[in-house]
């Protein structure tokens, strides 16, 4: 009789989710964008690097800790927010010659594989589309910590992933190689569970 | 040598210059009636060179720009070949226009300022289509088209080297490069005429125009203080002409002032209205 019962409370507290399944399931984040950078670094014809950010960036990351192959990323940023701290330089970015704001005013990262590589870093894989060109790109990832942030009292994840790209093979090809091609990312980025 | 190439004020003067000198040239010999031609040949050759070939079908304004001269070419030298003049070949070249700055400029038609940007550079358009040339001993004289485009090609490439775009800036001056050796060619003696082909590279000028003022954040409304240039030829009745070799190079000269004197006045306006900084890059 005890067995019985004590079967069927385990049954029962299983349904429920009341006991921890074998797997954590994906958790669902919305990027925060008061506490993610998206900023790159390009060389300015040999003498100095310029320093630059997207002021507007958002996305969705299903994180699943315990198996991390199983995330997933996307992220879109609004390229007419780019942003060197130079008004007249930025508008030249925003024209046809380099992000063609008008024309493609959206940049989107979808990724399509994580490898893990270590306990808290991995490789992410995914399609960057920029200037209407979509092309792979791997950025090394690193998972900080996950947890109820002491700040906004919400549930929150944050990451830091660097990266290089080709502008030129995005069409980018204006400047090159005097105004360097390799573009170093730089990304810092903060989730709230959704 | 590839350093040279890569160099934006040859790629902007020098080498325009020398393509125009080289492919007007090439078409003097092949057939006189098509040498006006060379000048948008001249240009998509540099656009190729300097920019790239752009896909098919172009993802940006700036692809667009480079097919449409292609296809206004092309329907310039069959004109031209064909024998077509007068009305038949403005009507020609004002669909062609209309057509080129309609389909490059959809994307960015998403606010009324865009859309009276679009309505002023289509009644360019029709003046490009329908203006008509001077007449000098009953022939088409290339001498004042030529410097009228030479002037708008000027406008727009200095509008935009002072503004935010550096590739329409160097197109645009190409542009100018190629029609200043087509004047080359003709100067002191005026050896061809200007045809469809011709009018087509104008017309190139007005796109160049199109991509500067619908996207990019140039104040491109001081363009419109270079379209006194289009009727540079007007003036020539007012000049002193002699019949000899020597009037006649005068005339020609004085023609090209008078145009590229309104760019001028665009081009300070342009500076003026930016601070008087321009664009570092």
């Amino acid at each position: 009789m005890k067995k019985t019962l004590f079967a069927a409370a385990l049954f029962v507290a299983t349904a429920t989710g009341a006991v921890a399944p074998a797997f954590a399931a994906p958790v669902s984040y919305k990027i925060d964008p008061a506490h993610t950078a998206v900023a790159f670094i390009v060389n300015h014809v040999g003498f100095s690097n310029v320093i630059g950010r997207f002021n507007t960036v958002g996305g969705d990351i299903s994180f699943d800790k315990d198996a991390v192959e199983k995330s997933t990323v996307t992220v879109t940023i609004d390229t007419t927010s780019v942003d060197t701290n130079h008004a007249k330089r930025d508008d030249h970015l925003r024209s046809p010659d380099f992000f063609n704001a008008k024309e493609f005013p959206k940049m989107t990262f979808k990724s399509t594989k994580i490898e893990k590589t270590g306990d808290k870093t991995g490789k992410l894989h995914g399609d960057l589309t920029m200037l209407g060109v979509t092309k792979p790109v791997v950025l090394d990832v690193t998972f900080n910590k996950d947890g109820v942030s002491p700040a906004s009292k919400l549930e929150t994840a944050g990451f830091s992933a660097r990266g290089t790209v080709k502008r030129t093979e995005f069409g980018m090809k204006y400047g090159a190689p005097a105004i360097g091609d390799d573009i170093q990312l730089l990304i810092e980025i903060e989730a709230v569970k959704s | 040598m590839s350093e040279l190439l890569q160099d934006p004020f040859v790629q902007s003067s020098v080498l325009p210059l020398l393509v125009g000198l080289i492919l007007v040239g090439a078409l003097h010999l092949l057939r006189r009636s098509l040498a006006a031609a060379g000048i948008a040949a001249g240009f998509l050759v540099v656009f190729a060179m300097v920019i790239g070939l752009p896909a098919l079908p172009p993802p940006s304004s700036m692809g667009k720009l480079f097919w449409a001269s292609a296809a206004g070419l092309l329907i310039g030298v069959v004109a031209d070949v064909a024998g077509i003049r007068g009305r038949v070949a403005s009507a020609v070249l004002a669909v062609w226009l209309a057509a080129s700055l309609l389909w490059i400029a959809l994307p960015a038609l998403d606010s009324a300022a865009a859309i009276v940007s679009l309505v002023v550079l289509l009644g360019t358009a029709a003046c490009v289509a329908f203006a008509r040339g001077s007449q000098t001993h009953g022939d088409e004289s290339p001498t004042a088209p030529a410097a009228s485009l030479l002037a708008l090609a000027l406008a727009v490439g200095g509008t935009a080297l002072i503004g935010s775009s550096a590739s329409i800036a160097q197109m645009a001056l190409a542009l100018a490069a190629s029609a200043g050796g087509f004047l080359l060619w003709n100067w002191p003696v005026e050896r061809h005429g200007w045809g469809l082909s011709g009018r087509v590279a104008t017309g190139i000028a007005v796109l160049l125009a199109a991509v500067l003022a619908l996207f990019t954040q140039t104040q491109a409304a001081v363009l419109l203080l270079a379209l006194p240039a289009l009727f540079a030829g007007h003036v020539r009745r007012f000049l002193p002409q002699g019949d000899g070799p020597v009037g006649r190079a005068v005339s020609s000269a004085a023609v090209t002032v008078v145009a590229v004197l309104p760019a001028l006045v665009a081009i300070g306006a342009a500076f003026a209205l930016s601070g008087g900084e321009a664009s570092p890059y």
